[in-house]
């Protein structure tokens, strides 16, 4: 018995001491510490419509915004280069929303839930409803897409303006990395994951992914994949678009899948997606990356036109 | 691969049917199966286990089965229609027992239909090579049940395997005993 107690503690005390939750945070290179954060926070006007127009015009109330959500882990920069688009083309407007618990530091990102990472997609859209804007997209890109499929499954938009559109960006259904099913069983003994990232990103992403949100973007994901088995239906009017590449290291291509055989159109018609020749994960977002070829860069611009024109159709 | 399979299918039913006549003993089981991959679908079909003396004192069993998402999951939601057609060999630990434990290697094929042109370029079949492990019950009467956990060595990542093979299954299967001296 005594054989037995010794035993146990010491695959305990193993295990305990395999649990490597406080990383290595260096604060004055790592959006993980307490120096760098998104500038968003400190300037909320230059990211969020609401922000920068509290009191429209009827013009501009007529005027399409598409409110950009960002991925895990990462900030408003992945879609600054929607909004230098869009200030070029003047004919619509992008609000930036910094997910909940996201550009902060790895505390604030460690205790976050999903449903904080939602927060502020959902209040940016109540604001732009309650302030008059008519014309409201969204645009969710990788963990960004499950989190508005959420807000349609939910019924979020009931009582406010309803979207005239939605543009998923390489949307996670599926993880690429199949071993991410496991981080239930082996979170604690994982205590975080380290990601390496470019020169041009450093900053802009968290490098360290705490086990505690790993947890929480399978449990979107999953909750999100049973959604779509069960069928979600648009509300009436609103346009879907799914873009997916073809090759991602992050977001299964078959996520693609399961969200077109998933959600339907008011009128049970199927929506938009299409299958994107290009190997990066979001591949909208091109600043920060090491060797963008031209072929990239035309697709980006293509995408973005393709928006573009259906927002002013 | 669908080659592969199949030979090593017929290869297993060569050796159940010649050894089934001689004058051995010999446990013949059908069944059902049904399974749960983790953070993913249920699938359920169809199993059959076999062992006789002559596969070290019936310490080995052959099995084989067919279990499918079109039983499962899509055929109430959804869920991306996929088949799993599996031959293994497991290792009884205590087989004179009623309860033993057991761990084994499956391999098969396995395909998911993408059912749209546009999805079709996306890869959709694949080998399967799995362990499995878990426990076996041997009724008083001519029945049986097996609880395990399994876990694909091969699963896809969705560029080159199928992005709706997980790596980690859970299986309960009952056998009815159609054959046995």
């Amino acid at each position: 018995m005594n054989n037995l107690i010794k035993y146990i503690s010491f695959v305990v005390s193993i295990f305990l001491l395999s649990c490597n939750s406080t990383p290595d945070i260096n604060n004055a290179t790592m959006l993980d510490g307490t120096l760098i954060s998104d500038p968003s926070l400190a300037h909320p006007e230059n990211y969020l419509v609401s922000a920068y127009i509290p009191s429209p015009t009827e013009l501009q109330k007529n005027t399409p915004v598409i409110i950009a959500a960002h991925g895990y882990t990462a900030t408003t920069f992945e879609w600054d280069e929607l909004r230098t688009f869009a200030n070029e083309k003047g004919t619509f407007y992008v609000s930036q929303v910094l997910l909940g618990g996201h550009g902060r530091s790895y505390t604030d990102f460690k205790t976050a839930t999903w449903k904080d990472w939602q927060s502020s997609i959902t209040d940016e859209y109540k604001k732009l409803s309650d302030l008059g804007f008519k014309k409201i997209y969204l645009a969710g890109s990788s963990t960004g897409a499950p989190l508005i499929v959420n807000m349609v499954k939910s019924g979020l938009f009931a009582g406010y303006t309803t979207p005239k559109g939605i543009f998923l960006v390489d949307p996670i259904v599926v993880s690429s990395n199949k071993t991410l099913t496991l981080v239930g069983l082996l979170g604690p003994v994982l205590g975080y994951l380290t990601t390496d990232l470019a020169t041009g990103e450093q900053g802009h992403w968290y490098v360290y992914r705490p086990q505690e949100t790993l947890k929480q973007l399978m449990a979107l994901i999953d909750l999100t994949r049973l959604d779509l088995e069960k069928g979600i239906t648009l509300p009436v009017g609103t346009y879907m678009k799914i873009y997916k590449s073809k090759t991602d290291d992050v977001a299964d291509p078959v996520s693609a899948l399961l969200l077109y055989k998933g959600m339907r159109t008011s009128t049970g018609g199927n929506v938009d997606a299409e299958l994107v020749d290009s190997k990066l994960h979001v591949f909208t977002r091109l600043h920060g990356r090491d060797g963008i070829t031209p072929t990239e860069t035309q697709l980006q611009q293509k995408t973005f036109a393709e928006m573009e024109a259906k927002m002013t159709e | 691969m669908r080659k592969t399979v199949l030979l090593i299918f017929t290869v297993c039913l060569i050796i159940i049917s010649a050894n089934a006549q001689k004058n051995e003993s010999y446990d013949l089981g059908v069944g059902l199966k049904f399974q749960k991959t983790e953070q993913l679908y249920w699938e359920n079909g169809v199993a059959a286990d076999f062992t006789s003396d002559f596969l070290l004192n019936k310490k080995i069993h052959l099995k084989a089965s067919y279990v499918t998402s079109r039983l499962g999951s899509a055929m109430i939601g959804n869920a991306v229609k996929q088949d799993n057609i599996v031959v293994g060999a497991d290792w009884r630990f205590s087989s004179q027992k009623d309860l033993q434990i057991f761990a084994g290697l499956n391999t098969g094929f396995f395909h998911a239909d993408m059912e749209t042109p546009m999805f079709s370029v996306l890869p959709h079949n694949s080998l399967l090579f799995a362990i499995e492990a878990g426990l076996f019950y041997k009724f008083k009467f001519p029945a049986a049940a097996s609880l395990s956990a399994g876990y694909n060595l091969i699963s896809g990542d969705g560029v080159s395997g199928p992005g709706t093979l997980f790596p980690v299954y859970y299986q309960l299967s009952v056998f009815y005993y159609i054959g046995k001296k």
